[in-house]
């Protein structure tokens, strides 16, 4: 055994001391700002608390109740289960189809697209909701600019002002600001195929279609599910910081999701038991959906 | 054909990501009066109105949020790789009766979201003092990406030769003396991608700042840029706010010029954490 060995190589007394310090205050700092606020939000869930006030009232289930006869609730499941959908279903299909283009075709300038296509998962959140504000800003924005030029009249409409269309707008800038990340993860899973398996399936007269469809993507299909799952597990637990700064989940709720609605009740309404259940909620949920889809896509990988 | 369509859609792409910050650049250089006039796509007019990058550095507290950012980060920075560093270093090569599972601990937290510890995160800080402090702010930074670097360098101290460690020993260095003159530089690359890829988090992150931090004068980059946002409702300096975005980015774009491959390398090695 590593440990057994390495043991040896010091005083007893010393390594005792080593351990304690070099492990401690890590798991320490760790358990009481990571794991303690994490179970004390789930003991909160429990209780009728302003924030404010000392008082916590014990109230067993109702929080949990309350989220059954909320009325914004299903809206906001539906609003993030919408961007989950439009979100994976964008990202991986540019994704991939730009990272075989930038890998099979040996372009002479693809490594200036890959550093480019990375570069909006380089900024920060805010950045992207400030830049995409403005690109949907109904007088000034340069996508109503955009598309007056094919229009008689100049075109005026308020994306982020809508409530039919704010949620749809959202989808544009996380897929702008997301794919370069999952087309890096899947380059580097076509850059592990042997160049021979290529070379045989041009032997056996596959096309340049036909091997995508029938090497590339069975080959890269695991780095395809990590990013599946990743792009869920990170809209799930963090659309809201869009929302939050595009739309403040407006009008009229219509792009609210879990975690503004959270931040809403829990920061703005001062119902702080109430928002804490919301967030075990995100977790159910979120947990939940990735075990769902790793059993579906575990049979999915047998089929291949 | 299936070729050239693939090359158009690398260069149609490639201008929706370059449009909006090429563009960025030039309404940063427009005036507020050429603002009002409504065609976005025009290029500012001369004189290049730079007045915006020093409003936005002093009137707009730039500056300010520049320091306190560039603070956190740094503090955090140095703290997270040695709390790290430390604990991956004994889960590598010093394994304890537990020690898998701390390590489970650590990396689980990573899958759980963190707004679920929002509410009460807020008022254990509170109670500390530690809301509204760049000290607080600093301190939670540093926590709050130790599972990602304990992750990646418990891989890179578990590559190590078992016999380095050993020679040091016998050379009589001691146990820390091992650990910061011998394994430490050793592991230096895997230092340098969780420093680079923990600055960025940081340099970035919006939600806890938002918040723990109250009064402007604490605000970091990313929170002063959302409050400038904010401000636009009331007042029409756009060239300021671009600028002010500008300035939020410039850091974030040298780190990416100069470590693009230690950044591709240590994202993906965070996601395929699963």
């Amino acid at each position: 055994m590593i440990a057994e060995r390495n043991k040896k190589l010091y005083s007893k007394g010393q390594y005792t001391w080593f351990l304690i310090v070099f492990i401690v205050p890590t798991f320490a700092l760790f358990c009481l700002l990571t794991l303690y606020p994490m179970v004390r939000g789930v003991y909160t869930s429990f209780f009728d608390w302003t924030g404010t006030s000392s008082k916590m009232t014990f109230i067993g289930l109702d929080n949990y109740r309350k989220l059954f006869d909320d009325e914004i609730i299903p809206r906001t499941i539906q609003h993030d289960y919408f961007l989950v959908f439009w979100k994976v279903l964008l990202i991986l299909l540019f994704a991939t189809v730009f990272a075989v283009a930038l890998t099979r075709l040996k372009l002479r300038e693809s490594a200036f697209f890959r550093a480019v296509f990375f570069f909006p998962n380089m900024i920060s959140v805010v950045v992207i909701g400030v830049l995409w504000r403005f690109i949907y800003n109904p007088n000034l924005g340069f996508l109503n600019s955009f598309l007056s030029l094919f229009t008689e009249k100049p075109v005026s409409i308020a994306w982020l002002g809508d409530s039919d269309l704010a949620l749809a707008a959202l989808v544009p800038p996380s897929v702008w600001a997301g794919i370069g990340f999952y087309m890096v993860l899947i380059m580097s899973g076509i850059m592990g195929i042997s160049e021979s398996l290529y070379e045989s399936a041009r032997i056996d007269g596959a096309g340049e279609w036909k091997q995508f469809t029938r090497l590339t993507i069975p080959l890269v299909w695991e780095q395809i599910k990590v990013s599946l799952l990743s792009i869920v597990m990170t809209t799930l637990n963090g659309s809201f910081l869009i929302v939050w700064l595009m739309t403040e989940g407006g009008p009229d709720n219509s792009t609210q999701v879990m975690g503004s609605y959270l931040y809403q009740v829990g920061f703005k309404q001062y119902q702080m038991g109430y928002a804490t259940a919301i967030g075990v909620m995100i977790l159910v949920l979120s947990l939940l959906t990735t075990v769902l889809l790793n059993r579906l896509l575990r049979r999915e990988t047998h089929e291949w | 054909m299936f070729k050239r369509m693939l090359r158009v859609s690398l260069w149609v792409w490639g201008l929706c990501v370059l449009y909006p910050l090429f563009w960025t650049v030039t309404t940063s250089l427009k005036s507020t009066g050429q603002f009002n006039l409504g065609h976005a796509w025009d290029l500012p007019r001369l004189p290049l109105q730079f007045v915006n990058f020093s409003d936005a550095w002093q009137k707009a507290h730039f500056g300010t949020y520049f320091l306190n950012s560039t603070a956190v980060v740094l503090s955090a920075v140095v703290l997270s790789l040695l709390l790290s560093a430390t604990t991956a270093f004994i889960m590598a090569r010093h394994p304890f009766r537990g020690s898998g599972l701390m390590f489970g601990l650590y990396i689980s937290t990573m899958m759980i979201p963190t707004i679920l510890g929002l509410v009460p995160l807020f008022f254990f800080m509170s109670s500390l003092h530690l809301t509204n402090s760049l000290t607080g702010l600093s301190l939670l930074y540093t926590i709050i990406q130790v599972p990602f670097g304990v992750f990646v360098l418990v891989g890179f101290f578990k590559a190590m030769p078992g016999e380095l460690e050993a020679a040091a020993a016998i050379d009589g260095c001691g146990i820390f003396g091992t650990f910061f003159k011998i394994m430490l530089p050793l592991a230096r690359s895997g230092l340098v991608t969780v420093a680079i890829m923990n600055a960025l988090a940081y340099w970035n992150e919006y939600l806890f700042a938002l918040v723990l931090v109250g009064s402007p004068e604490k605000y970091t980059v990313s929170i002063g840029l959302s409050f400038l946002q904010g401000e636009m409702q009331y007042s029409v300096e756009w060239g300021v706010l671009f600028a002010a975005l500008i300035i939020s980015v410039v850091p974030v774009f040298l780190l990416y010029v100069f470590f693009q491959r230690q950044i591709t390398a240590g994202l993906t090695a965070g996601a395929l954490k699963g």
